[in-house]
């Protein structure tokens, strides 16, 4: 059979097997079995069960549970309202305010959680009924959130980027630096747009107002005293040091990346055990089989994944499929729009794990032949996936929305979301145009590669 | 929705143990689960106690590592039977929601026994990998060394315990499927 027809089997039949409804991680296990059997000796076939253990037997893989744990941890302590109300407290002076203190809110979540929908939950289930209480339209308000809570993913500790580091082979140090400019370009678009979208709201209030006399919450001008401003602090703080500390320990070389995912993980189960006094089994249970449940999942996916991804590479399937795309010699950004717009409808229905396992050891070897940095492109790839999270059909972070505000329409939370969606392309843009934002502060702390 | 990853609840009821091996898998599972979370705490502490003899202490460190690897993988493999029950392992549910109902019953059938294949299949190649590493007295490549079947069998355990879950989840399917007949 010809290497063409046994590309396009393995990967019809998973397709398959995934549109059948069977679990991932299973669909990718079985197809991968399934073509060891078929094509290749009875030897490499005998060896299935060692290779998926040496596979995932690194300890920047295994790290990706502690980093679960450390999110659960948080997630499940009321730090997400904490935090969000001592924000508001100190940005409600802006126009828009309350918005931006919950994008703020949402990226300094997401770094100490490392997940979106966790984010979006935490900041949201506080954040969307006090924005509609001060007037916000509802959609509007689940925008910010659900845009908000994708940069779990960008910022790290992301287990995005944990995958893609091992996948394309770099370093995770430099990815992690790497993702910050970005985080921060988006965090401002994001800003940006929430102060526009308040004023365009605010006015159109204001004309109401004037007209027909109609009272709106968005005209109210909020006093707060000091006191409220400090009030908050110390409850906040701690988590803030944590954030702080994680990474000053990683960078600073006291630690490597998983070390920091254990000292990560100890380091919140005490906070939250000092400051909300969650510590007894009973109460820690629930983070602890929440956690359980999200990287075991995960792992096997993972584990699944890299067993296909070998199988793929055996049969030479990843490395003709690479050489037929650089043979194509399409020029440097009708390839990238091409990967990237394959990365889009893949993230319709994968996670992003599995996305970046599967299509690394084809999409790579081209991006690199064409000479794109490869820290660089793990951003974009990343920004791209986080679009996957907001826009439908199964944008993850929209349903997380509707389970905390079940009564806004899906269609009000949709349309919220995508004026959101567009500032992500955007930022898309405006790096490749300048991929120094990316590029720029690993290379300052680390050296130039 | 495949983008269940991220840690969203979804409320789902197991259902009742019915049989005394459900009810024994529901114990076995339990247990298992307490032994995991136990593990991956302890994987947090043994890699913070890394940090602080490194660096405070300036003592090498050789076998924290390798002992969370291990402490992980076997959360991981112990727990998944556990996941699986509460049918925790993520799937591309677009067209469920288009079949008639007794179609995608006969769906779901087929779907766990190809799950249920792959288990077996990988559960068995496990126990061959054991046996082997037992036998021949494998260790890891490493200066400290531990003896490989510690991970292996915590390996083999779990594929088990989850080819045994898969095998009740289908008997159950196959009697709903009958006694709606």
């Amino acid at each position: 059979m010809s290497l063409l027809s046994i590309g396009l089997l393995y990967g019809g039949a998973t397709l398959f097997a995934m549109f059948l409804g069977m679990p991932i991680a299973f669909a990718l296990g079985a197809v991968a079995t399934l073509f060891m059997i078929i094509f290749m000796p009875g030897a490499s076939v005998d060896t299935i069960a060692q290779n998926v253990y040496e596979e995932m037997a690194s300890i920047t893989l295994l790290s990706i549970p502690l980093f679960i744990l450390k999110g659960a941890a948080i997630g499940r302590s009321p730090a997400g309202r904490d935090l969000y109300g001592a924000l508001h407290a100190w940005m409600h002076w802006i126009p828009g305010g309350l918005g931006i203190a919950n994008v703020f809110a949402c990226a300094l979540f997401a770094a100490m959680a490392g997940s979106s929908p966790a984010t979006c939950s935490a900041i949201g289930s506080a954040g969307i009924p006090e924005m509609r209480k001060r007037g916000y339209s509802p959609g509007f308000a689940s925008g910010i959130i659900a845009a908000g809570g994708t940069l779990g993913i960008l910022l790290p500790p992301s287990i995005t980027m944990i995958l893609y580091a091992v996948a394309a082979e770099q370093s995770l140090g430099r990815l992690f630096l790497a993702a910050i400019g970005p985080a921060l370009l988006l965090v401002a678009l994001f800003a940006g747009y929430a102060m526009w979208k308040f004023r365009r709201e605010f006015h159109a209030a204001l004309a109401q107002y004037k007209l027909a006399g109609t009272e709106s919450e968005l005209l109210r001008v909020d006093t707060l005293t000091v006191y409220d401003k400090f009030a908050l602090l110390p409850r906040v703080l701690p988590f803030v040091i944590l954030l702080t500390g994680v990474m000053v320990a990683l960078y600073g070389g006291y630690a490597t990346p998983s070390e920091t995912a254990g000292l990560g993980a100890v380091l919140a189960l005490a906070l939250i055990a000092s400051i909300y006094s969650v510590w007894t089994p009973r109460e820690l249970e629930p983070i602890l089989i929440a956690t359980l449940r999200e990287s075991t999942m995960l792992m096997l996916i993972i584990g699944m994944s890299l067993l296909y991804s070998y199988v793929m590479s055996y049969l030479h399937i990843s490395q003709s499929t690479a050489q037929w795309i650089v043979s194509l010699e399409l020029s440097r950004w009708v390839l990238l729009a091409a990967i990237l717009l394959m990365v889009v409808v893949l993230g319709f229905f994968l996670p992003p794990v599995s996305i970046i396992l599967m299509t690394a050891p084809i999409i790579l070897p081209p991006l690199k032949a064409a000479g794109f940095d490869l820290i660089w492109f793990g951003v974009i790839m990343t920004i791209i996936m986080e679009m996957g999270l907001i826009h439908p059909p199964v944008g993850l972070n929209i349903f997380v929305i509707k389970n905390i505000a079940p009564d806004i329409p899906l269609w009000d939370v949709v349309w919220g979301v995508m004026p959101f969606v567009g500032l992500m392309m955007l930022a898309v843009v405006v790096l490749c145009i300048f991929p120094e934002i990316a590029t720029w502060f690993p290379d300052a702390i680390m050296g130039a590669k | 929705m495949a983008h269940g990853l991220d840690g969203v609840e979804t409320v789902q009821a197991a259902a009742l143990p019915r049989s005394a091996a459900d009810r024994i898998l529901a114990f076995t599972n339990d247990l298992m689960v307490k032994a995991s979370s136990a593990a991956l705490v302890l994987a947090g502490f043994v890699l913070t106690y890394s940090v602080i003899v490194r660096y405070f202490l300036k003592i090498s460190t050789d076998w924290q590592d390798e002992t969370s690897v291990f402490l992980i993988i076997g959360a991981v493999f112990l727990s998944s039977a556990a996941v699986q029950a509460l049918r925790g392992h993520v799937a591309i549910e677009t067209i469920v929601g288009l079949l008639p109902s007794r179609v995608n019953q006969a769906r779901q059938i087929v779907v766990d026994l190809a799950s249920l294949a792959f288990c077996a299949f990988f559960a068995w190649k496990s126990w061959a990998l054991l046996h082997e590493a037992w036998v021949d007295d494998y260790h890891s490549g490493s200066t400290w060394g531990p003896p490989l079947w510690i991970p292996y069998s915590l390996m083999t355990i779990g594929m088990t315990l989850l080819s045994i879950q898969i095998l009740l989840q289908v008997i159950d399917e196959l009697r709903r499927w009958n006694s709606a007949r």
